[in-house]
Parts: C-alpha cells; structure tokens; sequence
C-alpha cells in the first residue's frame, strides 16, 4: 500500500499554506486569487519533537518565544527576537549555553518544540470532568445501544477522571451520583430557560444553598472543587462506575406518553444548559466536556428545532432558503449564548447524534464548533458509525485520538503580516494587537483564540492579509524572511498544562520579478481546501452567496493569471503542473456536499462542514474529491480515475470520501464470490483479491475520527449509488449513444469533466 | 352560677332513651342524636327554646359487636327511593294498596312498587317479607349502589405521604417514628390489593419518589423550583402497594437515615403540598402531612404572627385564628374537588400557625393531629397509635353526606369538617368512624301539622373494597306543641356538641370573651324559661331549677367555656395549641366531647395496695373535678381522652411509688416514663391504663406523671384542668 503511506506533507510544524512563497504587496497578493491562508494542527503529535521541562524564554517586547530563527550572541549570552528585533538578555540559567552547546529551542530542526508547564509538586492536577447526556426519548433499542456505549466508556476513563451524568427526554434529570442512601435525581422541566444561577441554585450549588446547604456532603474530597458542593454530582470513574451502571441499568425510556401524530417532547437545548450551568461549578480552568448523546429533533423549550406536530417536517436547505423554518433563528441564538458561557467557563460541548430524521445538528453547531467540541453523526446508536467512534474518544495509547482542554491559541507574525481570522474550532478572545487586520474572516479581531476542546488532529485556518501597499525600497535593508509563531497551551488529559510552540518561516517575494517561484510554492490541495472551507462559510454567512459562481470566477481569474496560454485561443491552454490539479479539485468541489447542499439535511451540512474545518489538508482533500482505489488481478492495488469508467466487471473499487468507504465488487467478482471460489483452495488469489480491499478499508477506518460507514456492495446492487455519486458522470444519459455498450451510465446532469474543461479553457484565455 | 352546687356528669355521657322506646325502628343513637327528641310544632316554641335546635350526626360510629349495620344489595334493580324527595325506603314508609304502592314517611308522595319488590300485605297491612327485609325494619342499613352512584369507578384506597425532613423533623425523631409506624401498617391499610401509595418529603426543595415496581430500589427526584412545581413523571410516584411493596418497604427503611444528616431549616410547604396535589388529584384519597417548620419559602409561606398579647381583647383578636392568605382555603377546595382528604400532622416546638395549616384538614373532612415540642423519646407512642389508627382504620372514600327532614322543617347550617357542596350536601373525601357533623333547623313554617318528624342521613361513599354504598340512618320524632316537653326530651350532649361548635366557629370571628358569653347566655336563658315555667308551679323562689334531661348542661357550659379553644386570654393557652383543640373538637364524636370536657378523675393507690385476687376487676368511680377530691396520700388518674394524668399524693405511701416507678421515683417526673415493671401494682396499674384506652382508641393518651405541689408541673397538667375550681383554666 505504497500509494496509501504519503510521506508526511506537513512535517513536525504540522502547517500548509496555500503559498509557501508570499508576495511582498497587498496588490501583488491579491492578484494571487487564491487567498494567503495556513491549515495549522496546533497540536498533532510528532515522534521527533522534544518536549522541555522548563518554562520557555520570552520576548521581553512582543512575547513571542525563543526559537531557532532568532539570532543569538553567544558571548554577549543575547538574542534577538525576529519578530520585533529586540534583544534580550538570557537568564542566568542559559549561562551555559555556547555554540556548541545549544538548548533544544534552538536546535534548527526543532522549529515545533513543546514545554511541560505545570510542576506537577507544587499545585494538585485537576482531573478532567466527563458530564455524559443520555436522550431517553428513543427506543427501547436505541436505549439499550448507548447505554451500552456509556457504561463501555466509562470503564476506560483513567480512575481519577471525574464523571456527572444527566439522562433528558420531556424533563431533565441531573444525576447526583454522590448520594449513597438510593438513587437520586435533579429534575427540571424542559420547557423553561434558566439562567447559570438559577440552575445552580436549584442543584444547591448556589450561594444560598450552600449556605443552607441540602446538606449531604459527605466531606471527603479536598481540592479544587470541594467547596462547590458539585462533588456531589461529579464523583471520580472509580468511584461512580457501579453506580452508574446500575443506574443506567434501571433507566427507562422517557415516561411521559406522546399523542398519537406527535413527537416526543425532548428537550436538549434546557438539558445542555443545564449541563453547561452543572459545569458552570466547577472552578475555572477545570477541564470539562459535555457528552451528549442525542436521538431525535428537540421539540420543546430552548433550542426547539420543530414542532411537536409531526406532519411538520424539520426544516430543510430550502426552507432556511426561504426564511420559512420558523425555529430555526432562535434556536441558533440559543446556542450562540451557549457557546458564549460554555466558552467563558473553557468547557467543552460534543455532540452524538444518531437518528434516521434530523436532530439539530445545524442549530448545535455553533456551540460545538466554537468549543473544540466533537461531533458524529449516524443513524443509530447501533451502528459502527457511532459505536467505534465513540469508543475511540475514551482510548488510551496509540489508539488514542488524545483529547486535551483549555487550549489557547496565539500568533505572533512579523511585520505587515495581519490576521484575518480563523475558520474551524475555536473562539476568538478578542485581543487587539498591530497584527490584526481590518477584514474579518471567522474568528477574527484577535490574536488569541480559546480552544475549550481539542485533539491531536484538530486544525484550524488562519488567514493572512499583507498590509504594505507599496513595493519594497530596495536600498532598504530589509529582511527577505517572514516569520510565524504559533503558540498553543492546551491541558493534557492527565492535567498537566503544555505549551506548543511552532515558528515557521517562508520567504517573501516580489511576485512580479519572480513569478516562477511564486508558483512553485502553490500548494494546490491545501489551496483546494481553503477554496471549500472559505467557500463554506460564505455560503452560511452572506446571504444569497452563489458559491458555485464563486468558485467559477475565482478558478478562471487563477487560470488566466498562472496559466501559458495565446489569448482567445483554447487550445493552446496549458498549466504549470503546480496548478494542474486545482481545476480538478474545483470540479468535485462544486459537485460535493459542501456546495450542492439541497441534496443533504441542513444537519448533515452542518456536520460535513465542522468535519472538513477540523480535519487536516489530507483528510478534508478526500471530503472534496475522493479517492479510487481498483483492485484486479495479476497488477498491483493501483489508483483509479474518479470516474465512471473505473468500473469494470473484474475489478474490485475502494472508494474512500472520507465519510463513507465503499467496497464496490464488479459484476464477475461478485458472482465468483457468491459461489464461493474464494472458498477453494485452487483459489487462493481470488480470495486474496476479495480481501485485500478490506484490508486496506480497515487500516483507513482504524485512522479516522470518526470511524466512516462501511459499504459492501455489488455492480448493480442498490447500495453501489453510494459510490456513483462520486464519480465523474463522463458517460451520462445525455452522451448515452457515444457509450459502447456494456458500459456503466450515470444518470445525472452534472457537466462531466470534460465538458468543465474545455467551458474553463476557453474562459481562461478571452481577454477581460 | 356556684358549679360546686350543679350536679356532676359522673357517670359520663348518658344517651337520651326516651327516643328508643317511642319509635324502636329509629336508628340508634350512636349515629344520630337530636338535641331534643320533641321537635316544636310551632315558631314561637323554637324561640323560647333558646338552646340549639339540631343534630349531631356520626355516620360510620363503630357498633359493637353483633350491633353491624346490615347490607342491602338492590343492584339489579335499582334501590327503592321517593320518586319526589329521594328519600330511601326504610321502617317508617308505609305499604298500601295491597302492597302495589308505598307512602313516602317524609314528603307523603304515593309511590309505585317495583314488581320485583312486590310482597302482600298481612292483615296489619305490614309486608309479609318485613323480617327479610333489613332496610325496612332496621333504621340503619347500608345499600350497595349500582353504577348509576358513580361518576367513574369506584376509587382505590389511597394514603399519600407529604413529609418534612427539615433539620428540626429530623432531630425530633418524629421521621424515624414516622417512618417505622407506616411500615408497619402497610399490612394492615384498608383495601388489600387495591391499595395505592405514595410520598413526598420536602425541605427547601421538593422530593418526589418513583415507586415504579420494577425498581430495586426507589429513585429520589428533586424538585427545586418553587415558583413553577411540576410532576417529574408521569405515572410511578403513586403506585399499587402490593406490586412496589418491596420498593416501598426499602424507602421506608432508608428514609430516617437518608436524612440524619440534613441541616436544612427551610419549609417548601406550599409548593410540596401544590406538588402532592398534582400526584393525587386524578384520583383522590387520603393525604397525610407530617409538618415539623413554618412554611418559610415559596407560595403559602406563613409569618410568623406575633401571638400578641396587646391584640386579645381587640376586635383583632380572632384573625389570628384564621388563616392569614386564602392559598390554604383554595387548596382545600380544590383538594375537595379531587377527593382529597388532608390529616396535618404538627410536631413544632415553635409557632408553625396551625390556624392555617388545619384550614387543609377543616374544609377536607379531614383532621389534625397535634404534637408540639415532640420528641420521640416522650412522644413516640402517642404518635405511633394515633397515626397507625389514621392508616388502618375503616375508611370510606369519596363520599357525599345529606341529611333529609319531613316537611315545615329544615336544615340551616352544618358545623364540622367538610366543604359544603351545595346548600345541603356535605362533601367528604375521607370519612371514618371517629368523625362526627353537626347541624341546626329551623322551622320552615310556622306551624307543623304532622305528628311526627322523620329524618334520614345518606352517606354514599366507596368502600376500601371497591364498592360504591350508600349507609342510610332513618329516625322519627314526635311533634310536640309543649314547652317543657322539649326540654324534658333534651340531648345534653347533642347539646353541647353543637354549643361547641357554635362556640369555635365564634372565635373565628369574635373575641373568645363573646363566644363564650353567648354560650353562658343561651344556657342561662334556656334555664330560665324553664323556671318560668315551674315557677309558680313548684312554688320554687329563687331557686334554680332544670329539667332532669339538663341537669348537666350548666356544668358542660363551664367546661366548654375553660376548654383550650375558649379558655381565658393569652396566657391560657398557647395560640398553636387553642387552634388545634378547636378543629379536633369540631370532629368529635358525642362521648368523646364530653369526656374531654369534664374528664375522669380517679383514685387508684386503694385498688393498687390491696392484695388482688385474680377476678378482681378494677370499679371506676369518678370524682369530682376539683382539688378538694384530691387526697394528698393518694395517687390519681386524671384521663381525659387525650392525656393521662398520674398525680402523686404528697403523703402517698412510698412503697406505692417505688413499686411503680423503681428508682426514677425520686427523679424530676418531665424526664420520667412510665413504663411496666416487675411489680403486682404495676401490673395493675398498668392494666387501668390499657383498659382506659381500650374504651377509646381514636386518641392515645400520653402518660404525664405529676408530683402533689410541683409547680409549675402540676399546674399546667392538672390544676388547670379542675373545671370546677376557680383556677380551672382561668389564669388570665
Ligand atoms: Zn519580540
Ligand atoms: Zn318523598
């Protein structure tokens, strides 16, 4: 599986820029088209990268940190900081240092090094909270799935993990776990909001009820959150597991009847804020999560998504078109306010969604999102889809998708850089300083961005804007380096507190001299990336946005800028391999979910788009245009055109779009299998051939959070659409009589490639 | 009035019988009693009668055995009633036309004879089948009523818990006891397997319980918000006994513990009780509530009224015996509404306003127990018996009371606990043999023409057993156009109970000094009419005189006007403890009343010392309530129903006392329990006791032992209590 073990693109800073190669102007930049942007992973893991005991040297001036860029007098024990050309004086600590003997923050290969921040002697580790919300308005079945799935995560938290559990359906039902005497529960109704304080008074977490105290604290824990009284509800996996387990073996579905033609009243938007209220207890810096397992649409107070009637839908992409999804606006309004304290308290929100119709996902995102929260979403609490992912959050070791909290991001840049905003998981903290720009872009007007939650694969996007307008005076002495900082703390799951720094730096360029080597640093799947997730939140923030002609425009104006061609002639179009594989992917992206979204639910839009912010440049290129892998004898697992003349009656597929793998078997394997030639022994190539993209699918799924859905199928079998709907339709019923015969067809009016191709070059060369 | 000169009720209440042998088919006078047999025939008797015209109704009176009121099942074919007036067939109607038709005895109307109930007439013109028929030869008989009773089916038993588990219900014990006397009973509630229940326990927040029979054990929801109450389930916290017994015997063993440790000093009463009532309402039954605090937060929050010395004898006085805010009336009538009666259970040490609290019980049919300062260790038995009786003593449910009377007289006004449906139909969510209703008339016309006057309780009601019936009690009275036979035919203690209950309604709205005037008014006037009457006859001066039936009458009014809820001024009684007094006399049966107002006083050393040979059964005789009867070498039981009073003679042997109270015999009597110990006099002793409260099982009295000229001990418990003396209940 050579073609699946890429060399690592990213490297140990775990950065890609749509140009590695910037132009020194405002002009000059944005004649690029393609916008000045970073996918950074702030935290992925490396084997290579050191992790320092000790607290990291600091700017005096701009605080940005020690690293190998910076320039340093050995004798005169002084550095200089590349950002703002102070010097400063090392510590007495550093007084050993020499040319030959160099700290590791200086080793030049170490431009992403960690620091250990907390002296695990001097302060107690707060252990992180797991508050688990289990919807009981499901099925007996569903039920029984997720419970299940909790008391399985349950046992694999670390012992000292602290763990609360509210179950919700018409009402809510806060758990206090800590309450020896029998089962005992907080009840609140769902119909009603309430604010942090009334929640917590309601608990007797308050302070009158701490005052007055319902009084069964039964002493025992001391640090951090002893005097709260909120032990009583958050009690360490040690403790409560037997507990839980016998509460979740005696939890029912949700009592309260529903009428005939009606949905349950559920009532996850009060649940959640409760949750976010409970957690709202602990004291700050606590490293907390809000699990929510949620099975259907909420239909009653806060948050509520749709009616309680069911021959009303929940709401679609054309009712939120036509402003005709009455719920909608508040609920998302709900969740803005939600994301605001859940961030202010640095508390984390994930979502599990599994039901066959909707169940908010599009309303939620905002709180998940901003919080770093995790999300999936599947049919069934049965269903691999949310079995395995869910499973994977709690792993420990290499399994471990490694879920840290209270993460800041900082980023310090050099002159005439500005910071636009990020797009993916975090909130912005609104720190002014000279670096941010004037345009917003996501989470902007900042230069600190909180991150409640996040993992070893969370990425983000930042982008860039140049602030000189003029060309360089070239008498200047000026440095033809830029340089970034990335500085991110963030809690480890075992508490201790780590701070990540990565200092990047690229070269400037005059774009007009040397065009040649701003092409060569054109980074066209990162670029693609950018392209989708820029061209997503436009579409959920600017009204009207046609994406499609967006994107149209944008891919023309990058042609006619980078591509070698004689004006208004067509054919002699041709492209620097360096951009050669952007139209392509401009091609599946103007056909995927992200841009053709009437054919998903507002909930899977909302989902597709948290994962392809979140996921790094790889994984998100794959979202936009998936992978084909053929299978055949007597040749190696090659990659295939995606296309629908990759199919062929004797060869296996291995589509991989990221959410989905489909296992696609041609017409005369699959009937050679379904008479059991893989059985026999005179047939052990075939069964080789059978299992080998199996094998393959395991190791993607293995990788990936979370887990995709696994499709088996047969030429010709219903489930194939799921791979024919990602294929290039170059034979369709409207070219259907040039197909030799035989040939798989695919009804669709989707332009094919070919015919995107040839409409792009003949745009790209007319003269504007 | 000289009360040492008035002859004394020695002998207890003593039931008129002049009424048995004029109409012997009358029901018996356990169930009803008239205030006087004669009823006037004319509007000027009824004004020189001066004492009230009335009755006084105890519909389920415990009968004794071989004395139980027959049952009646007419289901197939409907029961036999007026077609105008709807009274029930019974012994007075007659049967004419050779047994086709019969006459209504109280509104005269010719009614058909169903041709099933059809039976020939003997030569007497009496049915021949009259000894098979108990609703026409018996006066108290109880119907089974066929489906058109009902306005759904037939109810099951229910016993709701609201229960306080604040810091103070906690310390007091009472929850333990509490806890452990419902266990104990759950074998012996009414209704076995139809039985539902159900708890609450509330401090500053409310706890509901999911009783759910699956359940291994039962699941505590928490209810914290009090302006906006709400049932967290919707079926569960109200289940059937049988199937959820082991849940329920699981949070009746963990409750007291559950909450050792609870330093909550708030009451969320009102929303818990809001709360109970949207449990129970689809159903009904019987609430009982264990209140330890003021209700200090959330809707129905009580102040605490200052128990003002400056406003007694103001025309503010009364309003502290009423309810301050109408939550408590309203949630009385909607309780009503629903069939819900409430039994208030009261163990404050401090002012919890009663006066409020017992409004629940008054307009429910229900009742309200009182035990200030309880503590377990003094109080458990009073409240381990009282509570158990509340829980298994024969109850019926749902129930409508009416009284009917002959025509040209009329019912005015009902006295008692219960919501008056209607202008005459007493609603009853729980009614049980130790309730009693009272109530006046009036003449409707000026003068009556029949010769006699019938009148017929009807009290549809479901039984614990799931049957819908109607207990009707029939009785006649003759018509009378002679002064002093009413007063020769009068009840004195039908009499008093409505004195009674005049007199505490009184209080509601005057000063105590006006309610008990009008009754030393009526009484007096009633007596002088009297006089005039014989005056001259007897040749008697100045002399007073009173009929036979009466003589006791004077002697009552004096006791009434010192019992708590009448007694003095502020000092005399404290005001939780007046308000109390007051709705639990306006329960009370007859007997009961009486025994309470003028209680037992008896001397026991006598009995106790004397070698016993087994058959010797201890002869009560009463002696006068003063301190003159008390002989410093003897020792006394003052009994009054409700309390026992052991007073120990300054001389009284002490060989006597060591024999009854071991070494505690020279310990401070408050710390002092009285218990059976290893002695013959114990033993005897003891046995009195038991006896004593055998005779009256409705209440439990405490045991108070008191030392001849131990103040204040002897004050509070007995001197006070001596209603012939001076001193007696009048300090203020
Ligand atoms: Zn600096
Ligand atoms: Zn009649």
């Amino acid at each position: 599986m050579s073609e699946m073990a890429q060399t690592d693109p990213e490297g140990i800073d775990g950065v890609r820029m749509t140009w590695n190669v910037w132009p020194r102007t405002k002009v000059e930049s944005s004649k690029c088209v393609i916008p000045i942007a970073a996918s950074i992973s702030p935290i992925r893991s490396h084997p290579d990268m050191p992790t320092l005991p000790y607290a990291p040297l600091r700017c005096k001036t701009c605080s940005a940190v020690l690293n190998p860029f910076c320039r340093v007098d050995f004798a005169a024990l002084i550095w200089i900081c590349p950002f703002c050309f102070q010097r400063n004086h090392f510590p007495h600590h550093y007084s050993a240092i020499s040319e030959t003997n160099v700290p590791a923050e200086l080793y030049p290969q170490y431009t992403s090094i960690e620091y250990s921040l907390s002296d695990p002697s001097s302060s107690p580790i707060n252990p992180p909270v797991f508050l688990f919300l289990l919807d009981t308005c499901v099925i007996e079945e569903e039920l029984g799935f997720a419970k299940s799935a909790l008391k399985q995560a349950i046992g694999l938290l670390p012992d000292n993990a602290l763990v609360g559990f509210i179950s919700f359906g018409t009402q809510v039902q806060v758990h206090e776990l800590g309450f020896s005497d029998m089962s005992k529960v907080y009840v609140f109704r769902g119909s009603k909001e309430l604010s942090k304080d009334q929640v917590l008074d309601q608990l007797g977490l308050g302070l009158a009820g701490r005052r007055t105290g319902p009084g069964f604290q039964k002493g025992g824990q001391s640090g951090f959150l002893a005097n709260s009284g909120v032990t009583r509800f958050l009690l360490p996996a040690s403790e409560c597991e037997y507990t839980l387990d016998s509460l979740l073996d005696e939890l029912g579905t949700d009592q309260w009847p529903v009428a005939p033609g009606n949905r349950a009243l559920r009532c996850t938007g009060a649940a959640l804020s409760i949750a976010g209220g409970l957690l709202g207890a602990c004291s700050a810096g606590t490293a907390a999560r809000i699990i929510a397992l949620v099975g259907g649409p909420c239909t009653e107070g806060p948050g509520t998504i749709v009616s309680k009637d069911l021959s009303d839908p929940v709401r679609s992409h054309k009712d939120l078109d036509k402003d005709a999804a009455p719920y909608f606006k508040k609920a998302v309004q709900f969740y803005e306010e939600l994301a605001k304290q859940l961030v202010s308290q640095g508390h984390v929100l994930d979502l599990f969604a599994s039901a066959l119709d909707q169940v908010g996902v599009a309303e939620m995102k905002i709180a998940i999102e901003r919080t770093g929260g995790l999300v999936v979403l599947a049919e069934s609490f049965g269903h691999s889809v949310f079995k395995d992912s869910f499973k994977r959050v709690f792993e420990d070791g290499e399994q471990s998708i490694g879920l840290s909290f209270n993460g800041t991001l900082e980023i310090n840049c050099s002159k005439d850089i500005k910071i636009q905003g990020i797009i993916g998981p975090c909130t912005s903290l609104e720190k002014k300083g000279p670096a941010v720009a004037n345009t917003v872009i996501g989470q902007g007007n900042t230069t600190s961005w909180k991150m409640c939650g996040l993992d070893k694969s969370t990425c983000l996007t930042v982008f860039f804007d140049i602030s000189s307008s003029e060309k360089p005076d070239p008498s200047g002495n000026l440095n033809p380096m830029l340089y970034i900082q990335i500085l991110t703390s963030y809690q480890v799951p075992d508490g201790q507190t780590r701070l990540r720094v990565t200092t990047i730096s690229r070269r400037w360029i005059d774009s007009a001299a040397s065009s040649e080597e701003l092409v060569q640093g054109f980074d066209q799947e990162a670029a693609a990336v950018v392209m989708a997730r820029l061209t997503s939140h436009k579409m959920e923030i600017e009204e009207g946005f046609d994406a499609t002609r967006w994107l149209d425009r944008n891919l023309i104006r990058l042609c006619s800028k980078f591509g070698d061609y004689r004006k208004d002639d067509p054919t002699s179009f041709t492209l620097n391999p360096c951009f050669s594989l952007f139209p392509q992917f401009m091609f599946n992206l103007r056909r995927s979910q992200f841009v053709q979204v009437f054919n998903n639910s507002p909930d899977e839009t909302a989902y597709f788009r948290m994962l392809l912010n979140r996921e790094n440049i790889t994984n998100a290129a794959v979202m936009i245009q998936p992978s084909l892998i053929s299978y055949s004898f007597n040749s190696l697992p090659a990659p295939a055109l995606l296309d629908v003349a990759s199919i062929s009656a004797d060869r296996i597929l291995l589509l991989d779009s990221y959410f989905s793998i489909v296992i696609f078997h041609g017409m005369t394997i699959a009937q050679w299998r379904n008479m059991g030639y893989q059985n026999q022994s005179e047939h052990k190539a075939f069964a080789q051939l059978l299992q080998a993209p199996h094998d393959d699918a395991q190791m993607i799924i293995r990788d990936r959070f979370p887990v995709p859905r696994l499709v088996i199928c047969d030429q010709h079998g219903s489930q194939a659409r799921f791979l024919l709907a990602k294929l290039n339709p170059s034979a369709t019923y409207s070219n259907a009589h040039e197909m030799a015969a035989g040939t798989e067809m695919i009804f669709t009016d989707d332009v094919s490639l070919q015919v995107f191709f040839e409409h792009l070059q003949r745009l790209a060369v007319q003269s504007s | 009035l000289d009360s040492k000169a008035l002859p004394r009720p020695l002998d207890g209440d003593v039931e008129p019988n002049s009424y048995a042998e004029m109409y012997p088919m009358n029901c018996n006078s356990r169930y009803l009693r008239l205030t006087t047999s004669a009823i006037p025939s004319s509007q000027s008797l009824v004004s020189r009668w001066h004492l009230p015209l009335g009755a006084v109704v105890c519909p389920l009176a415990e009968p004794p055995d071989g004395e139980e009121v027959a049952i009646v099942n007419f289901t197939q074919n409907g029961i036999i009633r007026c077609r105008r007036c709807r009274t029930y067939v019974n012994p007075y109607v007659t049967f004419t036309d050779g047994g086709r038709k019969w006459r209504c005895n109280i509104c005269a109307l010719l009614n058909d004879v169903p041709g099933d109930y059809f039976a020939h007439l003997d030569a007497s013109g009496r049915r021949i089948d009259l000894n098979e028929r108990p609703e026409l030869s018996k006066g108290s008989v109880e119907f089974i009523a066929p489906a058109e009773y009902m306005v759904r089916p037939p109810m099951p038993p229910l016993y709701f818990f609201l229960i306080d588990v604040s810091l103070s219900a906690v310390r007091s014990g009472m929850l333990e006891v509490m806890a452990q006397t419902i266990k104990s009973c759950l074998d012996r509630l009414p209704g076995f397997p139809r039985t539902q229940i159900g708890f609450i326990t509330f401090d500053s927040t409310i706890h509901f319980y999911n009783m759910k029979s699956s359940l291994t054990q039962p699941q505590m929801m928490v209810v914290s918000d009090l302006d906006d109450i709400f049932v967290p389930l919707p079926d569960d916290l109200l289940v059937n006994l049988s199937e959820s017994r082991s849940v329920v015997d699981a949070f009746l063993e963990s409750l007291p513990s559950m909450f050792q440790d609870n330093v909550n000093v708030e009451s969320a009463f009102g929303p818990a009780l809001k709360a109970a009532f949207m449990v129970m309402s689809r159903l009904g039954g019987k609430l009982l509530i264990f209140q330890n605090t003021l209700p200090s937060l959330g809707v129905g929050r009580l102040r605490l009224r200052g128990d003002d010395l400056r406003v007694y004898g103001t025309d503010k006085e009364h309003a502290l015996r009423i309810p301050e805010d109408p939550f408590y009336k309203q949630m009385a009538a909607d309780c009503t509404k629903c069939q819900i009666a409430v039994n208030v259970y009261a163990f404050s040490d401090k002012y919890t306003d009663i006066a409020s609290l017992g409004t629940l019980s008054k307009y429910t049919g229900g009742q309200v127990y009182y035990y200030p300062s309880f503590h377990s260790a003094i109080h458990q038995e009073k409240l381990r018996h009282e509570l158990a009786r509340d829980l298994t003593r024969e109850t019926a449910w749902e129930a409508v009371m009416r009284i009917r009377c002959g025509k040209g007289v009329r019912f005015t006004s009902y006295h008692g606990n219960f919501m008056l449906r209607s202008t005459d139909l007493l609603a009853l969510p729980a009614v049980d043999c130790d309730k009693a209703y009272a109530m006046q008339m009036g003449l409707e016309e000026t003068l009556l023409t029949t010769q006699t006057v019938y009148f017929q309780v009807a009290l549809l009601y479901t039984s614990s057993s799931g049957e819908r019936r109607i207990r009707v009690h029939t009785a006649a009275a003759p018509v009378v156009a002679d002064l002093g036979e009413m007063y020769r035919q009068a009840d004195t203690g039908a009499i008093t109970s409505l004195f009674c209950r005049l007199a505490i309604e009184k209080t509601l709205s005057y000063k105590l000094e006006e309610a008990r005037n009008s009754i030393q008014q009526r009484i007096v006037k009633g007596l002088r009419e009297y006089r005039n009457l014989y005056a001259v006859q007897h040749r008697l001066g100045g002399r007073m005189i009173y009929p036979e039936s009466l003589k006791f009458l004077p002697l009552y009014g004096l006791a009434l006007c010192k019992s708590i809820p009448l007694r003095g001024g502020y000092a005399d009684a404290q005001l939780d403890e007046r308000c109390a007094a007051g709705y639990t006399m306006m329960t009370l049966p007859v007997k009961s009343l009486l025994k309470l107002l003028y209680p037992n006083l008896v001397r026991v050393d006598e009995y106790l010392v004397k070698v016993s040979s087994q058959a010797d059964e201890f002869k009560i005789s009463r002696l006068p309530l003063t301190v003159e009867s008390l002989d410093s070498r003897g020792l006394y039981i003052f009994d009054d129903g409700f309390r026992f009073v052991i007073w120990f003679g300054r001389m009284l042997s002490p060989d006597i006392a060591m024999n009854l109270l071991g070494e505690d015999f020279a310990t401070d009597f408050s710390r002092v329990n009285l218990c059976e110990r290893d002695t013959e006099m114990s033993r005897k002793l003891m046995r009195i006791l038991k006896k004593s409260r055998e005779e009256d099982p409705a209440y439990y009295q405490l045991c108070h032992l008191v030392r001849h000229s131990e103040q204040p001990r002897e004050g509070f418990f007995l001197l006070t209590n001596l209603v012939e003396d001076q001193v007696g209940g009048m300090n203020g």
